[in-house]
């Protein structure tokens, strides 16, 4: 990643939202490149230095999912998808092909660029993992597997612990209930979500304020979940 | 029961025995002298073999009785007398006699046999034809008409009955020139149901069906074959019987193979409109949440711009952003209720805890609920319920709306969840204004608004939204007035729910 201003790629075949996005995102310095196919945007993403992808899935030509599945090969930038509000399969279809998060149309220009923050500060972090985790009143270090709640160590079951732990390491993606189930369950068992969800409710009732109205780990209806700090 | 395959009747055959008999005769009669006795016997032997090949049993006997008439009369002293002067030739009548009896049985039977095989061809050849005729069939009034043509060959009529269900009661749509009448209804009924042939032979003759074959085709039986004799001889009936199996078999599955046909066509066509209404809707609402898209963003460009735009341009550009997400919830709206309204909505359902979907519609609704107070009143051990997660959640959120738009600043608006008596209820209940007097069911039809105030803006949607999500989940929705403010209550089945293998502690 530059040093100077990241620079965004986005991808859209409608020019005017297009026009939009770009000039939102410049107005916040980031550079930015533009373009109305998955082809070409394949070309720019190889050729310059990206540091993220704001992607349409309803592209003509060569579609979004293939644009992901091709990136994903041999690159591990973080994409943003922009879809429709009631399109679930499209999203979850991107999101487990390898896409970071989404953003439903219409969407405001602060939502957008707060998803685009949050991702490249994600993706910054990567390099160091940082064992440690703060959030609310919570405390986790994954390194010696101890998680406090306002000072008073809280006791996890295992699967509640692994959950936890791949939130975590994925906080901020928006995580589909198969991705979960296979990193924590294992790949045989893509088709219970009823496990997840009920430990997911564990979860919450032991680390949130108001597990009715959670503030970290928020539900994505019907498509997954998104840990949020 | 014998049918010739010579055009003669019996009275023709009988002459013709005769008069052979009389032509040995005849041909013997001049040369008796030069003739033993015994190859006139002969001569007379051959006669009746050759009538029973060609004649019949019947005629042939007559003939092995006669042959010994004649025999005796002029060939054996005294002659023209049936006296008989040498007592051997008793011996001789009796053998010749009996080698008549045997030969014209042996010969008739054998000529019974070979005509009842080229008949059977004959019946094979015709099923042949029938079944190729069936299988180009592409109504069942061709087939009935082509099994009538096939069976009025042999002189039957037949009437084909296909069955139809119409509220648990079975009836007969009737395909042949014979209607049938009360009774033959009633044994067409029994031979349906029992899946067996219904014969009436004591019957025949009266013009009615007398046999009723079951269209076994493999299960479902699908109707019935009435055949009715054009004579009155059951016997008919019987010697036909196997042919008229074959041909119910053959019908029945011709009927079925109409039917599957007739199935994949309707869910062929039902699946093309389904696919083109689906791209109808997808297109429509890409196509007008483009331009939305563009407009709201622009409009929070403008209010978000730097440096900060004079206060009439700001409050323009916020209305403008405002109007713009309106218009778009209306617009999804209108899509999701064209869907739903199709009835064809395929659920997404899973088992899930209900609250999820309670913190991510009070998520959505963040902005608006922001003036309100909001209490959520959820129990901790709530069951999972099996729902569409999307769709419940935009119940949820139309719910929580409605009780924003129709209370003040400041209002209390109460969520509430509970699980009893097999069913999972959840109720928003706002303080402030509420239903008319008698909230009744015609507040959740499409474009009808509850008239409490007609001042607060509202396409009268949103309800109707939540009731086909709600029946579609088989559950029920209810309006009412209480503690001084509405509430809509939702009631969805509790169903089994999978179980949870607990993780042994480690």
């Amino acid at each position: 990643m530059s040093t100077s201003s990241p620079h965004i790629l986005v991808v859209e075949d409608e020019p005017q939202i297009r026009r939009l996005i770009c000039e939102a995102l410049r107005g916040e310095g980031y550079t930015c490149g533009e373009s109305s196919n998955a082809q070409d945007a394949l070309a720019l993403a190889a050729g310059n230095d990206v540091a993220l992808v704001l992607l349409d899935l309803g592209l003509p030509g060569m579609s979004g999912n293939e644009f992901i599945q091709e990136l994903r090969t041999w690159s591990q930038l973080p994409i943003l998808i922009l879809s429709a509000r009631n399109a679930e399969d499209d999203k979850i279809g991107a999101l487990d092909l390898g896409a970071d998060d989404y953003l439903a149309k219409p969407f405001g220009i602060g939502e957008l660029l707060a998803r685009v923050r949050a991702l490249l500060r994600r993706h910054g972090q990567d390099q160091d993992a940082a064992p440690t985790f703060q959030f609310g009143d919570v405390h986790v270090d994954l390194s010696r597997r101890i998680v406090c709640r306002g000072g008073i160590e809280v006791h996890l079951t295992k699967m509640e612990y692994r959950l936890l732990a791949v939130m975590l390491a994925n906080s901020g993606k928006v995580m589909t209930h198969r991705r979960l189930l296979q990193a924590v369950w294992g790949t045989g068992h893509t088709e219970q979500a009823h496990y997840l969800r009920i430990y997911l409710g564990r979860l919450r009732q032991k680390l949130e304020v108001d597990p009715t109205q959670p503030k970290f780990f928020l539900t994505e209806t019907g498509v997954g979940y998104r840990f949020q700090s | 029961m014998e049918k010739s395959h010579f055009s003669q009747s019996q009275g023709t055959r009988y002459s013709f025995a005769i008069a052979l008999c009389i032509v040995t005769m005849l041909i013997a009669l001049p040369v008796h002298d030069l003739l033993d006795p015994a190859n006139i016997v002969m001569l007379f032997l051959l006669a009746v073999f050759i009538t029973a090949a060609t004649l019949g049993r019947g005629p042939a006997i007559l003939a092995a009785f006669l042959n010994v008439a004649l025999f005796d009369f002029f060939f054996v002293q005294p002659r023209l007398s049936f006296a008989v002067a040498d007592t051997q030739y008793l011996v001789t009548f009796a053998v010749m006699l009996a080698v008549g009896l045997c030969t014209s049985h042996l010969v008739a039977r054998v000529a019974e046999r070979k005509r009842e095989a080229e008949m059977r061809e004959q019946q094979t050849l015709a099923l042949y034809d029938l079944a190729a005729d069936l299988g180009t069939s592409l109504s069942i009034e061709q087939v009935a008409e082509r099994t009538g043509t096939f069976l009025h060959g042999i002189a039957f009529d037949a009437t084909v009955l296909i069955a139809e269900s119409v509220q648990g009661e079975t009836s007969f749509r009737e395909y042949g020139k014979h209607r049938l009448g009360r009774m033959e209804q009633s044994f067409a009924h029994s031979a349906y149901t029992n899946q067996t042939i219904v014969e009436a032979d004591t019957l025949a003759g009266l013009g009615i069906a007398i046999i009723f074959l079951p269209l076994a085709a493999p299960v479902p039986v699908r109707g019935v074959l009435a055949v009715t004799p054009q004579t009155s001889d059951a016997e008919l009936i019987r010697l036909h019987r196997p042919l008229l199996e074959a041909v119910a078999s053959l019908i029945g599955m011709t009927v079925e193979r109409l039917h599957h046909a007739d199935a994949a066509h309707q869910s062929e066509l039902k699946a093309a409109s389904e696919r083109l209404r689906a791209s109808i809707l997808s297109s429509l609402s890409h196509d007008l949440r483009t331009p939305l898209t563009t407009l709201v963003g622009l409009a929070d460009t403008l209010v978000r711009k730097y440096p900060v735009l004079d206060a009439a341009a700001l409050e323009t550009a916020n209305i403008i952003r405002d109007q713009a997400h309106a218009m778009h919830h209306l617009i999804s709206n209108l899509l999701e209720m064209a869907r739903l309204r199709d009835g064809k909505v395929t659920l997404n359902r899973q088992w899930q805890p209900f609250e999820e979907i309670i913190g991510s519609s009070t998520r959505l609704l963040a902005g608006i609920l922001a003036n309100r107070i909001l209490e959520v009143n959820v129990p901790r051990d709530l069951p999972l319920v099996c729902f569409d997660a999307v769709l419940m959640e935009r119940v949820v959120c139309n719910l929580l709306e409605n009780a924003v738009k129709y209370s003040t600043t400041g209002a209390k608006i109460v969520l509430r969840v509970s699980a009893d008596h097999g069913a999972l209820e959840f109720s928003v209940w706002n303080a402030g204004s509420s239903f008319p007097a008698a909230p009744n069911d015609e507040i959740f039809e499409i474009f009808v608004r509850g008239e409490m105030n007609p001042a607060v803006s509202g396409s009268g949607i949103g309800l109707a939204i939540c009731k086909a999500v709600v029946a579609a989940h088989e559950g029920e929705i209810i309006a009412e007035n209480r503690d001084g403010g509405a509430a809509v209550r939702v009631r969805l089945p509790l169903g089994v729910p999978p179980e949870v293998q607990e993780e042994i502690p480690e």
